[in-house]
């Protein structure tokens, strides 16, 4: 229905036109708002393709939504101990990797054994 | 700065002096997202002198202190001993330039984070800056309260580790937007209770970027608005904090140098056992702060670019986080 190119191959190409065309011809005290706009389209075109879903699905099985999830950390259930800590434990890292792999991408290439994305 | 400004602040800084003083150039440094930093070259009495003056953005962080309870601290620290640019006048009435405001000496150096991070990583780490760097906070950490002076930062507080995890959850709570990462560091905090110690004055703020730097050696420590009574430990944990490494994540001492070359130069007063703690609770911080300021944006207080983004450090740092709180349990932290 929508017209083509589509919302990731636009930002692609604005991001490209900006860092390519635009940049070299500003001056140098707006380089870091003008890499600053680069790096906020960038984050968007990756958002646009993310699919929390999986994630939220996991979620799901553990606590009725983030906000009760967060609360019954805070309240201990799922420390050390508990029967659901290590389910709990392997969400989290989860939900913080798809997170970086929109916000952080580079984060996730120092980071130790986790499980693995979904279309990593 | 227009001329009714300017003569407003060359009348202001003669009476201050006890001098004829007469502002020349100034040019508005690349300041923080708080304050804003003039550098002026000015005249007193006809000899040469650079200053900074410091004051208010618009928008200020309610959570920081005033220009005038900086002023206090920086003139606390100096009498210290601490490596900190002289203190010279302070104006608290804000009809002179629109916001109250304090001048200082302009030090030589740079503070620019990714430049120091990158010719510290060149030599394989600057084990004498980050030796001296200990030696700077342990000068901070003289200060100890009670301070007539400083009567401004309230009580110390009984366990600073408690206050600390109340604190963070308080400002989660205020925001409303659910961080389930940052409960799990603050629960792991909360298992792994510290024993209560003796507060001391704690920069807060104590990284790479806060440190000006020449010839490797610390010319000035810089932005004291987010100073309080604490553990001591806090400020080395935020120094060693994986998120001030500047990509050096080898280089533990804020990316610029080992960590035991900080706490070597610190001294004996340093308790390594206390850091795990601290540098969980610096990530925590971090992204609490990093998520306020997202706040700022999406509330349109105040919107811009690098509000928006600093919002986008937070996914990073609960990977930190997650990773920390995992070494605290496994008690290999």
């Amino acid at each position: 229905m929508l017209e083509a190119p589509d919302a990731a191959d636009l930002l692609a190409t604005a991001r490209e036109s900006l860092l390519r065309k635009l940049l070299p011809a500003l001056p140098a005290h707006l380089h870091y708002e003008a890499r600053m706009a680069a790096n906020a389209i960038a984050i968007a075109s990756r958002a646009v393709s993310a699919d929390p879903a999986p994630v939220a699905a996991r979620l799901a099985l553990l606590a009725d939504d983030a906000a009760s999830f967060a609360a019954a950390i805070r309240a201990g259930e799922f420390a050390p101990g508990t029967p659901r800590h290590a389910e709990a434990a392997v969400l989290l890292r989860d939900m913080a990797r798809l997170r970086c792999s929109v916000s952080a991408p580079r984060a996730l290439r120092d980071v130790g054994p986790g499980s693995v994305l979904p279309g990593e | 700065m227009d001329e009714a400004r300017r003569s407003a602040l060359n009348a202001w800084l003669s009476a201050a002096a006890g001098a004829r003083v007469e502002i020349g150039a100034a040019s508005l440094l690349s300041g923080g997202a708080i304050q804003q930093n003039w550098a002026i070259s000015v005249t007193r009495n006809g000899i040469a002198e650079e200053w900074v003056l410091r004051t208010d953005n618009a928008a200020t962080l309610a959570v920081s202190l005033s220009r005038t309870e900086e002023y206090a601290l920086l003139v606390a620290a100096f009498a210290a001993g601490v490596t900190v640019p002289e203190p010279l006048f302070c104006c608290e009435d804000a009809s002179i330039t629109g916001a109250p405001f304090f001048v200082m000496r302009r030090v030589c150096g740079t503070a620019t984070a990714f430049r120091l991070a990158k010719q510290a990583a060149a030599e394989g780490g600057d084990a004498a800056l980050v030796r001296h760097a200990g030696r700077e906070m342990a000068r901070i950490h003289s200060i100890v309260p009670p301070r007539e002076d400083l009567a401004f930062l309230g009580a110390p507080p009984a366990d600073a580790g408690v206050a600390f995890i109340r604190a963070m959850r308080a400002r989660l709570d205020a925001a409303g937007t659910p961080r389930p990462v940052l409960e799990w560091g603050l629960s792991a905090l909360e298992r792994h209770p510290l024993a209560p110690r003796p507060s001391v004055l704690c920069h807060n703020d104590f990284r790479t970027g806060n440190l000006m730097v020449q010839d490797h050696a610390i010319t000035a420590v810089l932005d004291w608005e987010f100073a309080a009574w604490g553990d001591p430990h806090a400020d080395l944990g935020w120094l060693c904090a994986p998120c001030w490494r500047f990509g050096n994540l080898a280089l533990e001492a804020g990316g610029l140098g080992p960590r035991d070359a900080l706490l070597e130069g610190y001294g004996p007063a340093a308790d390594p056992s206390r850091l795990p703690f601290w540098e969980l609770a610096a990530s925590i911080r971090w992204a609490v702060i990093a998520a306020d300021q997202g706040a700022r944006h999406l509330s349109g207080q105040e919107r811009g670019l690098e509000l928006a983004l600093t919002a986008h450090i937070i996914p990073e740092l609960e990977l930190d986080i997650i990773g920390q709180v995992e070494a605290l349990d496994a008690g290999s932290a």
